[in-house]
């Protein structure tokens, strides 16, 4: 797992050293230009499969559900503009976000509690071992009959979606501290909270932080796929989707599939910047897998 | 497991009746939280508390459960689910591992795709089934695509990294006994990434299953999530109470099934923690 770190540790720099290219110094240019190859080189073929989309499409080669990318950022470009995007993301935002973050807390929680007792542990165990694998989507018609069609219902759902791959990153990440340095903690005198604070809770942050990106993942198409089935509010991005399909829209399909992307990948780095800032010199068995 | 484990290794010890007690007593105490559970929704219906329509009881649920499968109405649904998942994730399987090798051992395999995986894993996918619906139709075809493009993901990424993290010792020490490249790949670089293989199968297995519960409730005319999207709509909660049971047991055994595949395939590493 050691390789992922350092594939991992790939594209933030690549990023950074853009940013960095763009300062006017002269003597800089040159290897600010071959440090910006290998962004160059991981864009290329997106660029060119873009071209080769518009071209097809402007030559009218295409099939009518594959509108063109210019069509599409237009259709993005008027959203923006007319502020409606910004009102479906922030209801999307404010679902998967707030679902996520409670799903989070009690799984961390939880997680860490199972970690250092093994009593709460043997409780759990089953209940998760048994419902881990099981769709969690299929209760949300329960859901929207306990809750009704509103924001709670699919906040309920995103939080026990995310509450799996938090509970079982903590439960894990805890387990897999090691023994050495908790027995040197307790000969230096630590108490047991110092223990669990110092040493327990910062060997488990690579894994909890993997376990987040999960669980966000997984927060993104619960938000999209709990808008597109119950969505009788009217807003948030799956529903933008839906309205589209039902007007054969397909550049706003794609102009809300684009938005959707934009959002789940910021939010991503965005967890990546924060673990990034508290896991200074952790060096981290962790993939973009999870 | 492991307290009935402890039970039966310290059985030469004692009488027969003791270790049948020690079984019972381990077997409690590992699933008393699960009878604990369905004791407290038991207790919380019959207390009158909620409304019975909202919170059926487990006997109700029961009852519903015994009338579709003796009806037979069920096993289209489930089997049209089955399919759908198999097949996606098969598919995914094979291209997801084929793509994972060739990434990791061909530059410019990873240079093309690299960028597509990186990007594209946080994008959340399932947001262009209705462009599949448009292009696949309604039908099997749209869903196993969904289900393939998701699964593609963990289980293409996990190849990679599992065949990037092959020590290379065993490599050299391979071809220094003269093995070719066949033999290098078969015998050395498949069985080292076979477990964090298996770590992408399991990630991707669920998720299988989820995407095809999904997409048959946002649009189609049979499968597991039609039946729940439909009693819902004809406000009958035991049926979609009953609903969810099935499609947690199907969950499970498919979970159940990947393990036991797993444990014959990677027989000499027991499963680590990943279940994420």
């Amino acid at each position: 797992m050691a390789r992922v770190s350092k594939h991992e540790a790939s594209s933030p720099p690549a990023l950074a050293t853009a940013a960095q290219g763009q300062r006017p110094l002269a003597s800089a240019h040159r290897s600010a230009l071959t440090r910006l190859e290998p962004l160059l080189q991981a864009l290329a073929v997106p660029v060119a499969l873009l071209v080769l989309w518009q071209l097809g499409a402007n030559l009218g080669l295409l099939p009518a559900w594959l509108v063109s990318p210019a069509a599409i950022g237009a259709q993005f470009g008027a959203w923006l503009v007319s502020g409606e995007l910004f009102l479906h993301a922030r209801d999307s935002l404010y679902r998967s976000l707030s679902g996520f973050a409670l799903g989070a807390l009690f799984g961390v929680v939880l997680g860490l509690l199972a970690g250092v007792s093994p009593r709460v542990a043997s409780f759990f165990d089953p209940l998760i071992s048994l419902t881990y694998p099981v769709p969690k989507i299929a209760i949300l018609p329960v859901l929207i009959v306990w809750f009704g069609i509103s924001d709670t219902s699919k906040i309920v759902l995103i939080l026990i979606s995310c509450f799996y791959p938090c509970f079982i990153a903590a439960l894990y990440g805890v387990r897999a501290a090691d023994q050495t340095w908790i027995w040197a903690a307790q000969n230096m005198g630590a108490s047991g909270w110092q223990v669990f604070w110092k040493v327990i809770v910062p060997a488990a942050a690579p894994q909890i932080f993997a376990g987040l990106r999960v669980a966000l993942a997984l927060a993104f198409i619960l938000m999209f796929s709990s808008e597109m089935i119950g969505s009788s509010n009217r807003t948030g991005l799956g529903f933008l989707i839906l309205n589209a399909e039902a007007g054969g829209r397909f550049d706003a399909i794609f102009a809300a599939i684009l938005a959707i992307g934009i959002l789940g990948f910021v939010c991503d780095r965005l967890l990546l910047a924060v673990r990034n800032r508290l896991l200074v010199g952790q060096s981290i068995a962790e993939g973009r897998h999870g | 497991m492991a307290s009935t484990a402890q039970a039966r290794a310290a059985a030469p010890a004692r009488s027969g009746w003791q270790t049948a007690v020690h079984a019972v007593l381990g077997f409690v105490g590992r699933w008393y939280s699960v009878a604990v559970v369905l004791l407290l929704w038991e207790l919380i219906v019959r207390s009158g508390w909620v409304n019975p329509r909202l919170f059926p009881s487990l006997g109700v649920i029961w009852d519903q459960l015994v009338l579709m499968f003796s009806r037979g109405t069920i096993w289209d649904h489930l089997l049209a689910t089955l399919i759908r998942v198999a097949a996606g994730f098969g598919l995914a399987c094979a291209g997801g591992v084929l793509l994972g090798f060739a990434m990791a051992r061909f530059r410019w395999v990873d240079r093309l795709f690299e960028p597509l995986f990186s990007f594209g894993y946080p994008i959340p996918r399932v947001a262009l089934y209705p462009v599949f619906v448009f292009v696949f139709g309604l039908g099997h075809l749209s869903k196993i695509a969904m289900i393939f493009l998701e699964c593609l993901y963990p289980i293409a990424v996990n190849t990679y990294y599992g065949t990037r993290a092959v020590n290379e010792r065993y490599v050299w020490a391979a071809r220094n006994m003269g093995a070719n490249e066949v033999q290098v790949f078969w015998k050395v670089i498949v069985p080292s990434a076979l477990p964090q293989i298996f770590a992408g199968l399991r990630i991707a297995l669920p998720v299988a299953l989820v995407i095809a519960i999904l997409t048959e409730m946002i649009g189609a005319t049979e499968g597991m999530g039609y039946l729940i999207a439909y009693a819902s709509a004809s406000l009958s909660r035991s049926q979609v109470f009953a609903g969810v049971v099935v499609i947690a047991v199907v969950g499970f055994v498919l979970d159940r099934v990947l393990a036991i595949v797993r444990r014959r395939l990677v027989f000499w590493e027991r499963e680590s923690v990943q279940l994420l």
